[in-house]
C-alpha cells in the first residue's frame, strides 16, 4: 500500500481517502483484520492520533468496525463497499469534468474524447485495456 | 496533568533574551513540533526542560515538578550532537543506560539494534556518523519516559535514516507520554506531528494543531512556516 | 547512584590506567634484568641496551605519576564539560554525586599509582646486590635516629604519605574548580580555565602567607606555644605539624569542591 500525502487538505482526511481506496481495491479485503493503529501509523509514516481519527471516522461511516478485544475489521457488507467505490469514482469523475471544462471542452466533446481514448488504449494493449 | 508546562518562561544571557515570556502546555499523548529558525530559542527551551539551564524568570514544569533530579528520570533527551562515549561498545552503552534509568527497556533496544544489524560488541568509535546517531536515538527511544525531547533528530542525516528515525518515533508512541521534536526540517516531520509550536526570536508565535492549520488556513505547516518566517 | 557512577568511572579510566601500569611493571622487569645481567657484560651494544632499559624504567615512573593527574583532569573535562556532558548532566544524579565520583576515582588511582611505583621499584631491585646494600644502610640509619631522638619513622612515613595523598587530591580538585569556573563563561572557556587555575593558586598562597604572618604574635600563636610547652617535644611537633598541614590542605580541598559544585550546578554552559 503506497501512502502519499499532499499539502492541500488535513492529513486525516487524506488517510480516510487512501484507506477507502485500499478497501475498495481489495488491498484490505472484506472481513480482513486491519493492523493496529500504531502499526498502520508507522507504515503510513503518520501520527497515531491522526490515524486513529481517520479510522474512527471510517467506523462512523460503517466501512470499518471494531471488536473490543479482537481489533478493527473491514466490513463484510459488499453493498457498503460498492457504495464507497461508487463514491470515490464519482469524486474522480467530478474532478475530471471540472478539469476538462477548465480546458474549454463541452460536455458532448468530453464524452467523445473519453470514448476515443478508451478505444485507443484498448488497441494499444491488445484488447486488455479498459 | 500537562507533561510539559511553561508559564511566562524567560531566559536572558546578560541583556540578551534567549526566551521571552513563553507560555504553553503539552498534554500526554501528543507529538509536538517545536519549530523555528536557527537561534530562535528552541535549544534554550529544551535545555531549560532538562535542567541544564535555570530560568531567569517564569516557570517550567515537567509533570508538575520543576526540572531537577526527579524529572530527569522521566525525561529522555536526544541531544543535537552525538554525545555517546566513543570508547564504549554497544553492549556497554546499554549497560550504562540500564544502570541509570529504571525505565530503560533493554529488550526493545536490542531488537532495534538487531534490526539495523548493529552488533553488541561493536565499538562506537568504529561506526559511521549515521550509525552513531541511530544508536543514540535507539537508546533515547528505548526508555519508557514521560517526555521525550528530541533536538534536531533528523538534521544532517540521509533521507533513509530520516525515515527510520521518524518511524521509530511513531512505533514507540505511548499515549501517556509526550514527544517534543525541535527541528527546522518541517516538511519531513509534519505528518508525524499532532501540534506545532512556532518560536521566533525567543517568543512564542503560534501553538496549533496540524489539522487546524490545514483546515483553517488551507496550507501545510511547512507553507505556513515559510509565510510566518519570511525573511 | 554514586556506586553506579563509580562503576562507570572505573571502567572508563581503567582502560587507560591499567595498560599504563603494565608498561611500568614491564619496564621495571626490564631494568631489573638490565642491572643483573646486561650491564655486567663487556658487549657495548648490550651495555647501551641496558642503559636504555634503566632510562625507560625511570621515564615510566615519572610518566605514571604525571599521567595519573593528567588522565583524571582530562576525564573530568571530557566527561562533564564537553559533549558527553549532555548525557552525564541529564542523568538522575546530583552534582555532588558526579563530583564525588570523579574525586574518589582520582584518589584511588593516585593511591594505586603510588603502590604500583613501589611495586615496580621492588621488582627492579629484586636480587640486585647493590640495592640490598643501600637498603641495609638505610635501616641502620633509621635505627640510630629512632634510638637517639625517639623518632618514629613509621609514623613519619605515614604522615608524609597522607600529606602527599591529600595534596594530590587537592591539586586535582583545584583543576576541577578552575575548569568548572572557566567553562561557565560563554567564550574562550579554556583560556579562562587556565587563568582561574592561576588565580586559585595565587589566592591559596596569599591566604596561607597572610595567615602565617597574621597569626604570628597573635593570641592564637601564644595559645599554641603554651600547648607545645606543656605537652609536645621537638619530634612530636614535627608529627603534629604534618597532620596540621594535611588538615589545611583538606580545607583548601573543601573550598575547591564547593566552587566546583557551585559552578557546575548554577552556571553550566554546555555548547
Amino acid at each position: 500500500m503506497l501512502w502519499q500525502f499532499n499539502s492541500g487538505s488535513p492529513i486525516y482526511s487524506q488517510l480516510i481517502h487512501q484507506i477507502k481506496q485500499g478497501i475498495v481495491s481489495g488491498i484490505f479485503p472484506p472481513g480482513e483484520r486491519l493492523p493496529s493503529v500504531r502499526d498502520l501509523a508507522t507504515e503510513a509514516g503518520v501520527n497515531p492520533n491522526t490515524m486513529q481519527r481517520a479510522l474512527a471516522e471510517l467506523e462512523r461511516d460503517g466501512l470499518v468496525y471494531s471488536q473490543r478485544t479482537a481489533g478493527r475489521f473491514v466490513t463484510e457488507d459488499k453493498d457498503m463497499i460498492e457504495a464507497a467505490k461508487r463514491g470515490l469514482a464519482e469524486a474522480q469523475i467530478h474532478a475530471f469534468l471540472t478539469a476538462m471544462t477548465h480546458l474549454g471542452y463541452e460536455k458532448e466533446e468530453i464524452l467523445t474524447l473519453v470514448r476515443q481514448e478508451s478505444e485507443r488504449e484498448a488497441t494499444e494493449h491488445g484488447g486488455s485495456g479498459m | 496533568m500537562a507533561v510539559l508546562e511553561c508559564n511566562a518562561l524567560t531566559k536572558r544571557y546578560g541583556k540578551t533574551p534567549a526566551l521571552e515570556d513563553v507560555t504553553f502546555a503539552i498534554e500526554p499523548g501528543r507529538i509536538v513540533g517545536l519549530l523555528g529558525p536557527n537561534g530562535s530559542g528552541k535549544t534554550t527551551l529544551i535545555k531549560l526542560a532538562n535542567g541544564l539551564l535555570t530560568p531567569t524568570a517564569g516557570d517550567i514544569r515537567i509533570c508538575g515538578t520543576a526540572p531537577g533530579r526527579a524529572t530527569r528520570s522521566v525525561v529522555s533527551y536526544l541531544p543535537e550532537r552525538t554525545c555517546i562515549p566513543l570508547w564504549m561498545t554497544t553492549r556497554q552503552l546499554m549497560d550504562f543506560y540500564q544502570d541509570f534509568y529504571r525505565d530503560f527497556r533493554r529488550d526493545a533496544a536490542e531488537e532495534m539494534l538487531r534490526h539495523l544489524n548493529i552488533r553488541e560488541n561493536q565499538h562506537i568509535k568504529q561506526m559511521s556518523k549515521g550509525t552513531r546517531e541511530k544508536v543514540q536515538l535507539i537508546m533515547v527511544m528505548s526508555r519508557a519516559a514521560s517526555l521525550y525531547l528530541l533536538d534536531e533528530p533528523i538534521g544532517g542525516v540521509d533521507p533513509a535514516t530520516r525515515d527510520y528515525i521518524l518511524s521509530t518515533i511513531i512505533s514507540n508512541y505511548n499515549p501517556e507520554a509526550a514527544v517534543v521534536i525541535s527541528t527546522h526540517l518541517i516538511a519531513d516531520v509534519e505528518r508525524v506531528l499532532d501540534e506545532v509550536i512556532f518560536i521566533n526570536q525567543g517568543r512564542l508565535v503560534l501553538q496549533a494543531s496540524v489539522d487546524e492549520i490545514r483546515e483553517e488556513k488551507g496550507m501545510s505547516v511547512d507553507e505556513l512556516f515559510r509565510e510566518v518566517f519570511k525573511c | 547512584m554514586l556506586r553506579k557512577l563509580l562503576k562507570h568511572e572505573f571502567r572508563a579510566t581503567g582502560r587507560i590506567m591499567l595498560p599504563l601500569y603494565l608498561v611500568l611493571l614491564a619496564t621495571s622487569v626490564g631494568a631489573n634484568l638490565s642491572t643483573r645481567g646486561l650491564l655486567e657484560t663487556d658487549n657495548r651494544l648490550l651495555d647501551i641496551l641496558g642503559g636504555l632499559l634503566i632510562i625507560a624504567f625511570v621515564v615510566a615512573i615519572i610518566g605514571v605519576c604525571i599521567m595519573s593527574l593528567v588522565v583524571m583532569v582530562q576525564r573530568f573535562y571530557k566527561n562533564l564539560l564537553q559533549d558527553e556532558g549532555y548525557i552525564m548532566m541529564t542523568l538522575p544524579c546530583s552534582i555532588h554525586q558526579q563530583v564525588w565520583s570523579k574525586l574518589i576515582v582520582s584518589a584511588v588511582w593516585f593511591a594505586l599509582s603510588f603502590a604500583m611505583v613501589c611495586l615496580a621499584c621492588v621488582l627492579m631491585a629484586f636480587d640486585v646486590s647493590a640495592i640490598q646494600e643501600i637498603l641495609d644502610l638505610c635501616q641502620e640509619l633509621l635505627h640510630a635516629l629512632t634510638g637517639k631522638y625517639s623518632f618514629n619513622a613509621v609514623a613519619f612515613g605515614v604522615e608524609l604519605l597522607v600529606l602527599c595523598f591529600v595534596g594530590c587530591c587537592v591539586l586535582c580538585l583545584e583543576f576541577y574548580a578552575a575548569l568548572a569556573i572557566g567553562h561557565s563563561r560563554p567564550s574562550h572557556k579554556m583560556a579562562w580555565s587556565v587563568l582561574f587555575f592561576f588565580v586559585l593558586q595565587f589566592a591559596m598562597q596569599m591566604i596561607s602567607s597572610a595567615l602565617i604572618i597574621g597569626l604570628d604574635e597573635s593570641a592564637f600563636y601564644y595559645f599554641l606555644m603554651d600547648l607545645t610547652d606543656v605537652h609536645l617535644s621537638g619530634t612530636a611537633a614535627i608529627h603534629a605539624s604534618l597532620w596540621f598541614l594535611s588538615a589545611c590542605a583538606a580545607i583548601y580541598g573543601a573550598v575547591f569542591y564547593f566552587l566546583t559544585t557551585y559552578f557546575l550546578k548554577r552556571h553550566l554552559n554546555l555548547e
